[in-house]
């Protein structure tokens, strides 16, 4: 038995802290988590739809060059 | 060693012939820095869509496929090696600096000089030596179709590359611009993926006809099209191996997961000693390491596909190559996928259908996942100068205490939640891509946490510019 306690000991230790770092942590409410997720969507998509249509834009030149290449 | 030889005076002679951005010898506007930044992503951008001149085929097997959106490289195109030479420089130089293998001595200029030469030579020889691998691995046919001319192309336009992103990386880190080029590249990568999935116009042909790519798309066009709008609804939500809505959905959901945890953290109290009782806080997020614990487990990952796939190829025979990976070709996209080994057990079920058929698979990949984000995440804050005696040094440097405690306890006061906070926040980050590869989510799980966790550094790096540009006093 204590080969299994010296995995779980430290395994419970960890849990023990775990919860206890949870419970002390700050967490986000409502209002916070609507405006961070807006604008971290706003990222999201200005960043996506920049690559996307710099690709749409390149797929006929890609055609171009390969086709001549 | 000490006034003796130091391995960072081996890099003193290539200084001269190193590229270098000038650091900016001005204060840069806010706007002007925008403008550098979104300058340097089009650069990227554009490399990530031009074709490699010279290459005989890009058909073979893809052994970077996986972590391609990661590494934000592109197949075939100048930008294949992608920022992989920037990034495994970083780390490699990370890891030597931490374990003391090199000596570094911060407060001097010329060994930070020294040091940011070292890390930039590395990115140039992997650079070169990856783009050499490259060739002679076959990837775009084998060398003798190619041609020992069009060969050296490939390596020299690999190699340029591979400076641009060297050079637009330091242009950025240099106060030109906001944030890493590193995390700029990953970030509009990943969205890129997920913004072409579901709006993509390409069709692509499977066994009901020409089929649209993106899921939003297909969608409409279901819907539109089919007299059956039942069925056609049903199909646009479950179709195979094209992206769909559930999909989609499952990027949303574990978007806004992200979101949340994102805000979790453990303000502590700190007082600075000289201005009068100037109150401020540090805070210990509890995605204490961000993104690392996932990057460096995608670059173990991406490693042993790699060794894996080049030994299975030449040695399939053999019992060890087989313990470590079996491959074989998908039939629908072109990709070898692991079917066995270990390879196979540390690569995401494919779906939950994958999961009840194999429930061995689903069980070691998920506390193979969670283990190696924890172990990573500890590892990383020891290495990376972030550990609980590395902070309580910085805050003593700035003449900060924490109200309540003696100076001397200011260590063990962080003691109490960094480690804590490094590892659980990895056992985390692991549980979430295991959560959205179960999910199907588009851009992989890890991909997701990628781009949220870089966007929301962004949004906070924004905040501080602007604050600063309008006067406000920040902490």
């Amino acid at each position: 038995m204590d080969a299994v306690d010296s995995v779980v000991d430290p395994l419970r230790d960890f849990a023990k802290d775990s919860v206890r770092l949870v419970k002390r942590c700050h967490k986000p409410d409502r209002k916070e988590f609507t405006k961070v997720a807006a604008r971290t969507a706003i990222g999201f998509v200005v960043m996506g739809f920049v690559g996307f249509f710099v690709k749409l834009i390149f797929i006929p030149i890609n055609n171009i060059i390969v086709g001549s290449g | 060693m000490a006034g003796g030889f130091r391995v960072l005076h081996l890099v003193r002679p290539f200084l001269a012939f190193l590229p270098e951005v000038q650091s900016a010898d001005r204060k840069i506007p806010f706007r002007e820095k925008v403008i550098y930044t979104v300058i340097s992503l089009f650069i990227f951008l554009v490399c990530s869509q031009l074709p490699l001149y010279g290459i005989h085929s890009t058909t073979g097997a893809d052994p970077f496929y996986w972590m391609r959106v990661i590494l934000a490289s592109n197949r075939g195109t100048v930008m294949e090696l992608g920022i992989t030479p920037i990034v495994t420089s970083g780390m490699v130089m990370q890891l030597l600096v931490g374990s003391k293998i090199i000596e570094v001595d911060n407060s001097v200029r010329e060994d930070r000089a020294l040091l940011n030469g070292a890390q930039k030579l590395l990115g140039i020889l992997i650079a070169i030596g990856e783009a050499v691998a490259y060739v002679l691995s076959g990837m775009y046919g084998s060398v003798s179709q190619l041609g020992t001319g069009n060969a050296i192309l490939i390596i020299l336009q690999l190699f340029f590359a591979g400076i641009i992103v060297i050079c637009l990386d330091e242009l950025l880190q240099k106060g030109y611009g906001l944030g890493s080029g590193i995390s700029l590249f990953i970030a509009t990568n990943i969205c890129e993926n997920i913004i072409w999935k579901a709006f993509s116009p390409t069709t692509i042909n499977s066994g009901r006809g020409a089929e649209f790519e993106g899921a939003v798309i297909a969608l409409f066009h279901l819907l539109i099209t089919r007299t059956d709008k039942v069925r056609a609804l049903r199909e646009a939500f479950y179709r195979q191996n094209l992206p769909n809505v559930t999909n989609l959905l499952a990027t949303v959901l574990v978007f806004l997961i992200v979101i949340y945890f994102q805000g979790f953290r453990v303000v502590l109290p700190v007082r600075s000693k000289n201005a009068r009782g100037q109150q401020g806080s540090y805070p210990i997020k509890l995605f204490y390491t961000s993104n690392m614990p996932i990057i460096l487990h995608s670059a173990l990952i991406t490693n042993l596909y790699f060794i894996s796939q080049l030994l299975y190829r030449k040695y399939s025979g053999n019992f060890l190559v087989n313990l470590l990976g079996k491959w074989k070709e998908s039939e629908y996209s072109g990709h070898s996928v692991p079917v066995g080994g270990l390879a196979y057990y540390v690569t995401a079920p494919s779906s939950l259908a994958d999961v009840l058929a194999n429930p061995v698979h689903a069980l070691f990949y998920v506390v193979f996942m969670l283990s190696a984000c924890a172990l990573f995440s500890k590892t990383w804050i020891e290495v990376s100068g972030s550990s609980a005696k590395d902070v309580a040094k910085q805050l003593k440097e700035q003449q900060m205490v924490m109200p309540g405690h003696r100076e001397s306890n200011l260590q063990r006061e962080l003691n109490r939640y960094i480690p804590t906070a490094a590892a659980f926040g990895g056992v985390c980050i692991g549980a979430l891509t295991v959560l959205a590869d179960f999910m199907g989510a588009i851009g992989s799980g890890t991909g997701i946490l990628l781009a949220v966790t870089i966007i929301y550094q962004y949004f906070e790096t924004f905040e501080k510019e602007r604050a600063t540009e309008l006067g406000f006093f920040g902490f």
